[in-house]
């Protein structure tokens, strides 16, 4: 494990900079460290990083997805009127709707690794087809209100701990194993760190790419569900956030937007740091547009620690020393 | 000319009028020699030729003159006063340009807009005047008889050949008073490369200096007045093109080589025929081949850059699409990507070419690239077994004495040999028995060399087929079974024990039936 | 090997088709751009009386001209290979500072409108340098400055709201000779990518998207070009905000995001490259109308307006097909 974090420093980093953050805003507004406030982050943070699970893939891969928001809505839309309200229907609702999720991402998958369209195009024409598609099917009104079980999934407690922790916490390992642990994820990073290397190692260059975007679908539906059972019902723009802040965690997380680097566990860190700061503006009694403005700085600070030209920079710096000494 | 000089005489002979003069010029790339104390002279008015083995440090001294690289020390006068370049445009400004292999064209832009690049003759209103620059680029090519491409033809839609001479028309359109040519004819077809040197001719009467590479040497001999050899980062002389004999150059490039790299060679060819080439081509460059490689044979192939060395071991690899019939171990193959070649006891493996482009991850551990191929050889219901693959690991690391701190380090940090192990170590762990070794000891040092050496006969004597390009006709001659000499994609000659020597696989890799 | 000779006069019209072939698979895309616009135009012919008279050309641009102002910028940014994804920002910005800015004056309007300007230069040419002299990927330096455009826009005016000058709204509907003020502007952009797109500045910008070693290799200054063009792409979005507040009357903070990826959509659909080199304004503006004359066909076919993002996410994924298809073709064919 040491020589993991000796790796990833960026990772760590992040953490560090998670727990100042706390700390700072534990100064600031001394009621954050309560356990329910510190519960209710956690939640807020689950639904970020359950679609940052997909984009991390996604990234490391090389590529991105920019369908997150519209898969999520038509994922709670179609998860709310399916159900109809009831509980049961759930047992073949939940399976289908993360089966559609994923079919989406394979279809953005196909285009970018079979067809070479660019990931931004692909998948931004998919999320706008997707967001027409949801709007004629349900006109734009109202649906049912989400099933009880999915409320409890999502905004329930099992003793101190939210559910949603727990299943954050499964998709953590999970992602962990898959990363660490598998033939997958040795692909995925070959792939994200020179797709030539890789085609000439004899890795699945195509498949692995779209397998990235099948997670990605994949997880953006079960964060739509989700959310509708945070919400009580499913309500179109829920997503909207989502598209900024996946991306936001996994750059935050310390993984590199041209594809090879990063963990999960880095992107876990990257949720954590924005949701944080939505509790600590108000506490600073800052609006919403400062804490975009934190937001946007904090994403060109992280992504410039991680760049290679404070290595090229110090290099140099030491080299001139090193020949002045000699 | 005066005097008589041979190729034994003192080859400096001092002139007033030498337009380019260097004394000691030096280059170091990181830890490698590529230029000691070079040296050089020539005149306005003469085709000046370079000539030198691949890696004789002519190319380096070309980049200096052009303002490409900088040098470590020496001196160069052009005209009689210092000339040190920052970079090409402060090469231009002392009148020198040159066309290198590199293409420096940009595919979107038209042949007109490629040559006049950040020179283009402006109208009042800031703009290009597209009228002037297309006759101006028809202007020059009449003048020098350029073959026909239409100046509003994007670059990206031009053939290799066509790249070249646009390439060239670039160099003559910044009018230069010294235009150095990098083996500019080697992408030309026959035609073309006659209309080059006379072009070269031409524009050395209008008393420019042309300094021209060429490994053709045919080619030299009609072009060249004078000529000066390289060898191992240094001059060894110049001479006058109609004083010194095919034989004495060639002689002079080879010099004399320390023998005792290599193993002791033992043939371990049995008659089993692993890989059967027939009729195979890929791009155009390779141009069809037909040859048996055999279970525990070590086959060379030699021949100049861009004979199609690269196409035969791109496409045998899957890497390059190709024609031809393809028999491994005895079955009927068609290898349509990497992953399809590295399959199973039947393969074929690959030392690429470019170690950090092709071969490595260079952020990732040793281990990590050792095991990629093979990742899926660990996995046991889905999880890695990390224990199984670092045991492997260690072992291979061990049996290649590659000298990493961990198998954790990163591969991009280790030496050139090392990484060249790890290379090997991955393609080791496939299953493939037919190993394809493209320029393996490139860039390596001198010890590793020996150890891939003695490494490659071992693997003979265990029934690997092995192909294996190297740029440098000594290793050709000490390790190869056979050779296989490529020309214009096609292979020349299959030299068998006893005829290979340096000066038979250079003979036949430049002398031309022209020449 | 392709043999270069000249060719014999017996080959020439054989050679006169290649060309014009050659030429078709080049533009490609952007003549699937002019088919389907045609097509959108001739249906809304059909179902609607008075579609090819002046007015309704006025009307068409003034919805278009927003989009197409962003898309300017961001077609320079293709040209160059990046992306800039702060244009949302900058949008949103420019139209708060002149909802709350402008005041009545007509000198204080015109003062505020040239500073916007000049801001969206500054912030284009940031981003460029942050680009350059960090070596960050252009899609997360312009995510992060997007979000403090975004923030900063948000600071200065929370919601919609903030006023305009009476004689500021009617500005691109002002007619001379028959034509919009719109119109106008529209072609003096045409007139100015024209110009643009001559000079070495131009030229340089579209090598260094089309190779960038190759340009490097030739002599192009990389940080220069990534300030220059971003500059411009910032430049051109503070433009649009401006053009944006003449038909909404008021500030948005939130506004821009409508035009991040549209402005991509526009130039892709109109066939610019997003790997660099290869486009040119007019196909963008035939992109930037089809995005905005999909949303006239729907209502005019009485169906469902929810069919518009469908419709343009098709027509966007069609024509990068088109385009992939068309330079598959055209390299099979130069081998």
């Amino acid at each position: 494990m040491s020589s993991f974090l000796s790796r990833n420093r960026l990772i760590l980093l992040a953490y560090a900079g998670m727990i100042v953050l706390l700390a700072v805003t534990a100064f600031f507004s001394p009621g954050f460290l309560s356990a329910s406030n510190l519960r209710s982050t956690v939640v807020l943070a689950a639904f970020v990083g359950i679609v940052a699970l997909g984009q991390t893939f996604v990234i490391i891969g090389g590529g991105i997805d920019l369908s997150v928001p519209w898969v999520l809505n038509t994922a709670a839309v179609m998860m709310t009127l399916m159900a109809g309200g009831g509980d049961a229907p759930l047992l073949w609702v939940l399976p289908l709707v993360l089966l559609g999720g994923a079919s989406i991402g394979l279809l953005n998958g196909i285009g970018v690794a079979i067809f070479g369209v660019p990931p931004i195009i692909m998948t931004l024409a998919v999320n706008v087809i997707l967001q027409g598609l949801i709007l004629v099917y349900t006109g734009g009104s109202p649906t049912p209100s989400a099933p009880t079980l999915i409320k409890f999934l999502s905004v329930g407690r099992i003793g101190p701990i939210p559910v949603i922790a727990l299943i954050w916490l499964l998709l953590t390992a999970a992602a962990t194993i898959l990363l660490s642990k598998s033939a997958f994820g040795r692909h995925l990073y070959a792939l994200g760190t020179s797709v030539t290397v890789a085609e000439y190692s004899g890795v699945p260059v195509s498949r692995t790419a779209i397998l990235t975007y099948v997670l990605s679908g994949s997880t953006a539906a079960l964060a739509g569900m989700l959310l509708a059972g945070y919400s009580g019902q499913a309500y179109l723009g829920m997503g909207d956030a989502y598209l900024f802040t996946s991306v936001a965690a996994v750059a935050i997380g310390g993984a590199s937007i041209l594809g090879g680097s990063g963990h999960y566990l880095g992107t876990i860190a990257g949720a954590l740091v924005l949701t944080i700061l939505t509790g600590l503006l108000p506490a600073l009694n800052l609006s919403n547009g400062a804490l975009l403005v934190v937001y946007g700085a904090i994403i060109l600070v992280t992504v410039s620690v991680g760049s290679e030209a404070w290595g090229e920079w110090w290099r140099a710096v030491s080299a001139r020393a090193g020949s002045d000494r000699g | 000319m005066a005097g008589r000089s041979t190729a034994r005489s003192f080859p400096f002979r001092s002139a007033h009028m030498d337009l380019v003069e260097a004394e000691g010029v030096s280059k170091r790339f990181g830890g490698i020699v590529a230029l000691s104390d070079a040296r050089f002279r020539a005149r306005a008015g003469e085709v000046h030729a370079l000539l030198g083995e691949n890696g004789a440090g002519k190319s380096t001294f070309i980049q200096i003159l052009a303002g490409v690289t900088r040098h470590d020390t020496g001196r160069i006068l052009v005209d009689g006063a210092d000339y040190a370049p920052t970079d090409p445009d402060g090469a231009l400004a002392r009148g020198i340009a040159a066309v290198f292999q590199e293409l420096s064209l940009v595919p979107d832009l038209s042949v007109a807009e490629n040559i006049w690049f950040r020179r283009e003759p402006r109208t009042r209103l800031r703009t290009v005047r597209a009228e002037r620059l297309r006759n101006d680029t028809e202007q020059l090519f009449q003048r020098y008889d350029f073959p026909s491409v239409d100046p509003d033809r994007e670059v990206k839609r031009l053939s290799l050949a066509e790249r070249q001479v646009v390439e060239v028309a670039k160099g003559l359109s910044k009018n230069p008073r010294i235009l150095i040519l990098d083996e500019a004819t080697s992408a030309l077809p026959q035609r073309e490369a006659e209309w080059l040197l006379s072009l070269c001719r031409r524009v050395a009467e209008e008393g420019r200096l042309v300094v021209f590479i060429s490994h053709r040497m045919g080619e030299v001999r009609r072009v060249a007045d004078r000529l000066t050899v390289f060898r191992n980062g240094r001059t060894v002389g110049t001479h006058a093109a109609n004083e010194i004999s095919d034989d004495e150059i060639v002689t002079e490039m080879i010099g004399r080589h320390l023998d005792r790299l290599y193993p002791e060679r033992h043939n371990t060819t049995t008659d089993r025929v692993a890989l059967q080439v027939r009729d195979y081509k890929s791009g155009n460059r390779l141009k069809g081949v037909s040859f048996d490689l055999r279970e525990g044979e070590v086959l060379g192939v030699g021949g100049l850059q861009g004979h199609g060395q690269r196409e035969l071991f791109q496409a045998l690899f899957g890497a390059a699409r190709s024609s031809g019939s393809l028999v491994l171990w005895g079955k009927e193959t068609e290898i349509n990507s990497p992953r399809r070649a590295l399959r199973g006891p039947s393969g074929v493996a690959l030392v690429p070419e470019d170690r950090r482009g092709q071969g490595l991850l260079l952020t990732k551990s040793v281990r990590e690239n050792l095991t990629l191929s093979v990742i899926r050889r660990f996995s046991r219901g889905g999880l890695l077994q990390g224990k199984r693959e670092a045991m492997l690991v260690n072992e291979m690391v061990d049996f290649l004495r590659i000298k990493a701190a961990t198998p954790e380090q990163p591969a991009g940090t280790l030496s050139g040999g090392n990484q060249q192990k790890v290379i090997f170590g991955k393609m080791l762990l496939t299953e493939a028995r037919i190993l394809l070794l493209y320029d393996p000891t490139r860039g390596v040092d001198v010890a590793t060399k020996g150890e891939i050496f003695g490494l490659m006969r071992d693997l003979g004597a265990k029934g690997y087929a092995i192909l294996f390009y190297s740029s440098d006709l000594n290793e050709l001659v000490h390790v190869a079974d056979r050779v296989m000499v490529l020309r214009d994609g096609r292979i020349a000659a299959m030299l068998v024990e006893g005829q290979i020597s340096e000066e038979s696989i250079l003979r036949t890799a430049v002398l031309d039936a022209a020449a | 090997m392709t043999e270069i000779s000249k060719t014999s006069p017996s080959d020439r019209a054989t050679a006169q088709v290649e060309r014009l072939r050659r030429i078709a698979l080049d533009r490609a895309p952007f003549l699937v751009a002019c088919l389907m616009l045609g097509l959108i135009v001739a249906i809304y012919g059909t179902y609607q009386t008075g579609v090819f008279t002046l007015d309704e050309l006025n009307l068409n641009t003034t919805a278009a001209m927003t989009l197409i102002l962003a898309a300017t910028g961001q077609t320079i940014v293709l040209l160059r290979g990046g992306i800039d994804l702060s244009i949302g920002g900058m949008i949103s910005l420019g139209t708060v500072i002149a909802a709350t800015r402008f005041g009545d004056e007509p000198a204080s309007a015109l003062l505020w409108s040239l500073l916007i300007l000049l801001l969206g230069l500054v912030v284009g040419v940031v981003n460029g340098m942050l680009i350059t002299a960090l070596r960050l990927q252009p899609f997360l330096v312009t995510l992060a400055t997007w979000s403090i455009l975004n923030g900063a826009a948000m600071m200065i005016l929370p919601t919609d709201g903030g006023s305009l000058p009476g004689w500021w709204l009617g500005f691109g509907y002002l007619t001379v000779f028959g034509l919009s003020s719109t119109v106008w502007m529209l072609i003096a952009l045409l007139l100015y990518w024209w110009w643009f797109t001559r000079t070495r500045m131009g030229i340089a910008i579209r090598a260094t998207g089309s190779n960038e070693r190759s340009a490097f290799l030739s002599g192009v200054s990389i940080g220069k070009i990534n300030a220059a063009t971003y500059g411009l792409s910032g430049l051109f979005a503070a433009a649009a905000a401006l053009y944006l507040t003449t038909q909404t009357g008021a500030g948005s903070p939130t506004i821009g995001r409508d035009y991040i990826l549209p402005s991509v959509a526009a130039a892709v659909i109109g066939g610019v490259s997003l790997f660099g080199g290869r486009g040119h304004l007019a196909g963008t503006v035939i992109g930037a109308l089809v995005l905005t004359l999909i949303g006239n066909l729907v209502f005019i076919l009485r169906i469902s307006s929810y069919w518009q993002p469908v419709a343009s996410g098709v027509i966007l994924l069609v024509a990068v097909l088109a385009s992939a298809l068309a330079e598959k073709a055209a390299r099979a064919h130069a081998q």
